[in-house]
């Protein structure tokens, strides 16, 4: 399998002066093109900073983070916005939906800043919009949705620019466990597809859906495994 | 560009979500562009109207008065019929008219009860060529009359019809009334005034009868201007100064001591001083636009703290610095422009209104609006460079966290 994600050395250093916090220790994490990954731990335990490496939102301290062959920790602010744009579809916990702004809208906006012309624009996003089970609301606003119809919403928007990844933060953390059973199984099929996914959670139900679980622990990747089916 | 396109959709979107809060920003730029377009208008409108009132005047009219150095007016410095015919002997060539402007205040009747207040302006033949008139009947004072001083005269429209009950008064006897005594005098023509917005403005102005100058300026009577209109085609100039020069010999004085003023020298100086009150009133207005920008930079701050979140969705998705700077600057100048255009129709709205109460047409410059509106975008992008520049520079996970 073709590696997507290797990261080596990798620390995360919080420094606000007098306290520096040691986000994440030594990480050395290869994740191939193709799998379906948990991130878990507990609170504190630096999911969610690497989380935001991953993602591009931060760069690391030290060590090295190559995504698709592209050294992160090497790239300007606009390039990063660049790889989040084209290489990276992001899950909320909370959608982040833009409020105001239909979903049609909200589907288009990653598409928007990756330059496709709006005719193309629109009919990937009608057809993502489909896919997701919400071809007839097109129109609606954010707010008169569900919260599970919200969350497919954000992964058609996260599906755009077709992003070698999709990264979720606890996309479930805000739905009952009927849409979480339902959000889960949209991430499968896409994962069959041929998507990277990669969330971040713990609940156990819900890394239970994927093929791989990395336990974190005061900063440090401390379990590696694949999970049993 | 299409970036572009889609910030202008996504401001106007914006700005309609937020409607209120939008028009009380705009309100700055409303009332600042609406006193600055008010303001020009206005003065556009009043050259516009001197302007025409100068072409009722005579714009080709030169006056020349005599003034001893200590400014007191004697009988010295007035002008007799002998004055008038030496100056015309030297100059006709290029100044066909020259009268003393001669208007007095006289009692003018029917013969009966029936009396009013006119001016009787003693003109020489072919003051109708330098002066246009509307005449409805008859003729001006012409050659004849002046030659054989006959007592004709040239009365205006509403005198006609309030004294005969028609226009076509030709024919009709009329007494001129001071404190000589009484002459009756026949109507040879009836004119039209020249609406005059300033007449108007007045209330109305007394009424000029026209008499011949021979009738009621005899070689011993004097005037106290020589009132010359020069040939559009003269070099006025050179004209000016020859005249000057040869009224100053005429009446043994210096040439400080005569006066001349020219039509085109009080419009222009008329129009500078309307420029100047202008621009006094245009700097008033600018603070104004100053205070609106002021509101529209506050506003905006506040706008771009409450949509932290969405600053931070947007980079999580792929937004550049650049798009997220354009995307609050195209914003706030929208709101600006909205508020200049707004306040560019009410400024119109006013002054039209304005000039439909005092009966004068308007005069509004159709740039004036293309440049108030541009000019407020303007002042949104500069009062909206700060606020954006702060959306821009939002660290993404700080935005994404924010509540």
């Amino acid at each position: 399998m073709e590696e997507l994600i290797r990261i080596t050395d990798l620390n995360k250093i919080y420094d606000s002066g007098a306290v520096q916090v040691h986000a994440l220790k030594n990480i050395n994490l290869t994740i191939e093109r193709g799998e379906f990954v948990a991130i878990m731990g507990h609170s504190g335990s630096g999911k969610s900073t690497l989380m935001n490496i991953l993602g591009c939102l931060d760069r690391p301290s030290s060590g090295t983070y190559l995504l698709d062959g592209i050294d992160i920790s090497q790239q300007s602010n606009d390039a990063l916005s660049d790889v989040r744009n084209q290489k990276i579809g992001f899950v909320f916990q909370a959608f982040n939906l833009i409020p105001r702004t239909s979903t049609l809208k909200n589907v288009e906006l990653p598409m928007i800043y990756g330059r496709v012309p709006g005719k193309a624009r629109v009919e990937r996003a009608k057809m993502l919009l489909e896919k997701v089970g919400l071809g007839q609301r097109l129109e609606h606003m954010p707010n008169e949705l569900s919260g599970g119809q919200k969350q497919r919403v954000a992964i058609a928007r996260a599906l755009a620019n077709e992003p070698p990844i999709l990264l979720a933060d606890e996309p479930t953390g805000n739905l009952d466990s009927t849409s979480t059973i339902e959000i889960m199984e949209l991430f499968t099929q896409l994962n069959r597809e041929g998507v990277t996914v990669i969330i971040v959670t713990h609940e156990d139900d819900v890394a239970a859906f994927t093929d791989r679980v990395l336990w974190f622990e005061d900063g440090q990747l401390v379990d590696d495994r694949k999970v049993e089916k | 560009m299409m970036l572009f396109l889609e910030n202008i959709k996504l401001a106007l979107s914006a700005i309609r979500s937020n409607k209120m809060r939008s028009i009380l920003t705009m309100l700055g730029i409303i009332i600042g562009i609406g006193s600055v377009i008010a303001i020009v208008s206005i003065g556009d409108t009043m050259r516009s109207v001197i302007a025409k009132e100068y072409e009722n005047v005579g714009i080709n009219r030169v006056i020349f008065y005599t003034m001893a150095a200590d400014g007191v007016y004697t009988n010295e410095d007035m002008f007799t019929q002998d004055d008038v015919d030496q100056v015309k002997d030297a100059f006709g060539d290029r100044v066909p008219y020259i009268d003393t402007y001669c208007q007095d205040r006289k009692t003018l009747s029917n013969g009966k009860r029936q009396q009013e207040q006119v001016y009787v302006y003693a003109v020489d033949a072919g003051y109708d060529q330098v002066q246009p008139m509307e005449l409805l009947y008859g003729r001006m004072i012409d050659q004849g009359d002046v030659e054989a001083k006959r007592h004709s005269l040239v009365i205006e429209k509403k005198i006609a019809e309030n004294y005969f009950g028609t226009v076509n008064a030709l024919g009709r006897t009329m007494e001129i009334i001071d404190n000589d005594g009484r002459e009756e005098f026949t109507v040879v023509g009836v004119y039209k005034e020249a609406d005059s917005v300033l007449t108007a403005m007045s209330g109305g102005g007394m009424p000029t009868v026209y008499v011949p100058n021979s009738v009621y300026f005899t070689p011993d009577s004097y005037g106290w201007e020589l009132n010359c209109y020069v040939d559009e085609t003269a070099d006025i100039n050179l004209l000016r100064t020859q005249m000057t020069n040869y009224v100053a010999r005429m009446t043994n004085r210096t040439t400080d001591e005569v006066i001349c003023v020219t039509a085109r020298e009080e419009m222009s100086s008329i129009d500078s001083v309307m420029g100047i009150l202008s621009g006094a009133v245009g700097a008033i207005a600018a603070i104004s636009l100053l205070v609106g920008g002021i509101g529209i930079m506050n506003i905006m701050l506040v706008s771009v703290t409450e949509r932290t979140r969405e600053i931070g969705i947007r980079k999580a998705l792929g937004a550049r610095t650049n798009h997220i700077l354009t995307q609050f600057l195209i914003e706030s100048a929208i709101i600006s422009a909205v508020g200049g255009l707004i306040g560019t129709l009410l400024g119109i709205g006013i002054v039209a209104l304005g000039g439909l109460l005092i009966g004068v047409a308007v005069v509004v410059n159709p740039m004036i609006i293309v440049i108030a509106v541009g000019f407020s975008a303007m002042v949104g992008i500069f009062f909206g460079i700060y606020p954006a520049r702060k959306a821009a520079a939002a660290d993404p996970i700080e935005a994404l966290r924010y509540e």
